[in-house]
């Protein structure tokens, strides 16, 4: 008898989960609305809380460094790989950093495949942009031979899982990998113009300042979301990406909406929250490895 | 060479790069330290790498599978039955799978478009599966299967555990098939046959066999072979692949037990 | 519990005497039952762990948004099946021509006075249709919309099986609707 009635009551649990996913599907914003209502996310957590973070470093071979970020079930693994190239010649004593993100279609059913989305390509861009300006390799460290030979590298992140807060993940991710980049000894040759490379010594890449990002959604001009998932990014009117480096200076703030609320900037608010976070996520950095 | 497209949608580096040349490999054969001849370095010739498997890690996907043998790193994801793009009606489901190397999963970096390397390597995943999925079920839906190679530490084992990964996320995410379908490889050292060859080893043979079978019913999906093979060393490939996917067949099976008890 | 699960491909251990009639997540093959999903087999009903989401078949109930209209047909995006929500992302389109919207009076059916864009319809799949689209029905009491906003942004009630009111203005909107639950 008893066993019955668990199982009765658990087939009610799961109509009822059902019915709830049901209403989520037809009625996403309502279904958001409700939760927050009483102030937590169907997701189960609070309006300003963070999902947990963690970052594995170096477990690919085949890259000279590598990172894998989890922030919640968003799965971000980069790799750097290494290459030699001619420096341009209006900056012959520089090297390049190329940052690229990749949302494929294993990551999630609202990626096809095909070449990148308009969202990699816009998220890549602010990569690129955000490590340039906080200068986390310096250019001129990755000159070999000025004028002949500068090291490139490629800094490629891949998406596995996508919920939500791709941007930050990545960032974290690429900041890890390069962090855990090793580059053999190179050495220019003249006589021959190649460049040779040793096996046996690595070094380290000069790490500058690590930047470090926290993004925000703001939902129906009232409610500020921080990490947004996958589910509620579609339905955000206004995102906010704040970016610090590890000492919590900004390096960036990007908005797209509206940051009002009511009549008040709640830029100002986010930033505050921001350097909270950024100084816990620096220090989950600066500890993995 | 490395960079020679230059693509609008992505970020650009220079126009020319090359990959660093070692001056320590000079005069050195083989990176694996091993010369033809000798037994093989690590594990029994009949031996395959351990392997990590678990299932539903892609919460996004319907069903999923994460496999990694050593340095060989694998994710796949399964969508569907979704709805076919094609204009032509079909009586039956249709099988779609598309593989990617992560650019870092190579030796070389990898130039993040799709080349052949990936196609071949999605039709042989492709051949493997497709008799052991009920596509009759699915009139006119599509299962697509996405493969990211994380890490290729040789791609004959690659395909194996990719296949191996597919079918366990083809399970996870409740698509009806016959049986599990399960994969090997192996590759002809001298007169030796060693199971599940890395790179170099795969590198160094004279020729590799990968071996798809469902093993629950004792049928065969697909055998491919690549180089020189007698007939008689082929079987020999084939016989022992046959036996140690009893062994990968018990792991799949755990694994996918461990997942539906949680779920 | 775990000792019952089975993989697919396994066979499952059937009493003596003719084979069953067979359902969902089982087959049979040179006289064997075997498993073709991973769960716990069950005498009524099919093999299976989770309610899974699949695609329409004829006779299905689904649940969907309207995406376009025109005089011939209104274009369904079907995202709930059988009860079993599709994942965010994924749906399947499904037509309602102009002949299946009711019952009675089928020549004098117009589109435009049965459903708007973005109302929700509950409806019975009648056909796999063609390439593109599953044929869907209104045809019966308890289909039809069954969530409609106004036009001037309000959730609107139904107040006859054609037509549906606002409660912000109280005006009067004609749609094919739903008999609701429970009435």
């Amino acid at each position: 008898m008893a066993a019955a009635t668990t199982s009765l009551s658990a087939s009610t649990s799961a109509e009822d989960a059902l019915r709830a996913q049901t209403f989520q599907r037809l009625h996403p914003k309502a279904y958001l609305e409700r939760f927050l209502e009483e102030n937590i996310r169907p997701d189960g957590r609070e309006l300003d809380e963070w999902r947990d973070v963690s970052v594995h470093m170096g477990s690919i071979s085949t890259a000279d460094g590598s990172a894998l970020v989890r922030l919640g079930d968003t799965t971000v693994v980069c790799g750097v790989k290494a290459e030699i190239t001619e420096p341009e010649l209006d900056s012959p004593e520089e090297g390049f950093i190329v940052p690229n993100l990749d949302l494929p279609a294993i990551c999630s059913p609202k990626f096809k495949p095909g070449p990148p989305t308009e969202e990699a390509q816009v998220m890549s861009d602010r990569l690129n942009d955000v490590l340039v300006t906080a200068g986390v390799v310096s250019p001129s460290s990755l000159c070999i031979q000025p004028g002949k030979a500068a090291w490139v590298l490629y800094i490629d992140a891949t998406c596995i899982n996508y919920d939500g807060n791709a941007f930050d993940a990545t960032l974290l991710a690429m900041v890890a990998a390069l962090r855990n980049t090793r580059l053999p000894r190179a050495r220019f040759d003249e006589e021959t113009g190649r460049t040779v490379c040793s096996r046996k010594v690595q070094e380290p890449l000069q790490i500058g300042r690590l930047p470090i990002a926290m993004t925000f959604g703001i939902f129906d001009g009232m409610h500020v979301l921080s990490d947004p998932t996958s589910f509620e990014e579609p339905l955000l009117d206004t995102v906010m990406s704040v970016t610090m480096d590890d000492d919590g200076g900004l390096v960036s703030v990007t908005q797209v909406g509206l940051g009002v609320i009511g009549k008040q900037d709640i830029l100002p608010q986010c930033i505050t929250a921001a350097k909270y976070r950024c100084s816990i996520l620096a220090q989950q950095l600066h500890t993995s490895s | 060479m490395a960079q020679s497209n230059f693509d609008r949608r992505r970020i650009n580096g220079p126009e020319e790069s090359f990959p660093p040349t070692f001056e320590d490999d000079e005069g050195e054969p083989s990176s694996l330290g091993w010369r033809l001849g000798q037994p093989r370095q690590g594990r029994a010739a009949s031996d395959i790498r351990p392997i990590f498997l678990k299932a539903g890690l892609i919460t996004q996907a319907n069903g999923s599978a994460y496999i990694e043998t050593q340095r060989s790193k694998i994710a796949c994801a399964v969508y569907g039955p979704r709805q076919s793009k094609s204009t032509v009606y079909s009586e039956n489901g249709r099988l779609n799978v598309e593989v990617k190397f992560a650019p870092f999963s190579c030796t070389r970096r990898k130039v993040p478009i799709r080349d052949a390397e990936d196609r071949s390597v999605a039709v042989q995943i492709h051949q493997a599966l497709l008799p052991s999925i009920r596509l009759e079920l699915l009139p006119k839906s599509t299962i697509d299967i996405f493969i990211t190679i994380i890490e290729n530490d040789g791609i004959d084992g690659c395909i194996a555990a990719g296949s191996v990964a597919a079918s366990t996320a083809l399970a996870d995410a409740g698509i009806e098939m016959l049986g599990l379908v399960i994969a090997c490889s192996a590759c002809t050292i001298g007169k030796e046959i060693w199971l599940d060859p890395n790179n170099d080893e795969a590198q160094a043979s004279s020729g590799t066999l990968i071996y798809a079978s469902m093993p629950a019913l004792g049928t065969v999906t697909n055998v491919s072979q690549n180089g020189r093979l007698t007939p008689d060393e082929a079987i020999r490939c084939m016989e022992a692949c046959q036996e140690r996917c009893i062994d990968i067949h018990a792991v799949v099976a755990e694994a996918l037990l461990e997942n539906a008890q949680q779920s | 519990m775990s000792s019952d699960l089975v993989l697919p491909g396994q066979p499952i251990p059937i009493p003596r005497g003719p084979i069953p009639q067979l359902g969902t997540g089982v087959y049979a093959r040179e006289g064997a039952v075997r498993a073709s999903l991973t769960g716990t087999p069950r005498y009524e009903g099919p093999v299976g762990t989770r309610p899974l989401p699949r695609p329409p078949a004829p006779n299905s109930v689904v649940l969907g948004s309207i995406t376009r209209l025109s005089p011939l047909q209104a274009v369904l995006s079907i995202t709930v099946v059988d009860g079993v929500p599709l994942p965010a992302g994924e749906e399947f389109t499904g037509v309602i021509r102009v002949q299946d919207v009711r019952a009675t009076e089928k020549d004098k059916v117009k589109i435009a006075d049965c459903f708007r864009g973005g109302d929700v319809v509950k409806g019975l799949v009648i056909s796999l249709g063609d390439a593109r689209s599953y044929y869907v029905t209104t045809a019966r009491n308890d289909l039809g919309v069954i969530f409609a906003t106004s036009e001037a942004g309000a959730t609107m009630e139904p107040v006859s099986w054609q037509e549906m009111r606002c409660p912000k203005t109280g005006k009067i909107e004609k749609r094919k609707c739903a008999k609701p639950e429970g009435l």
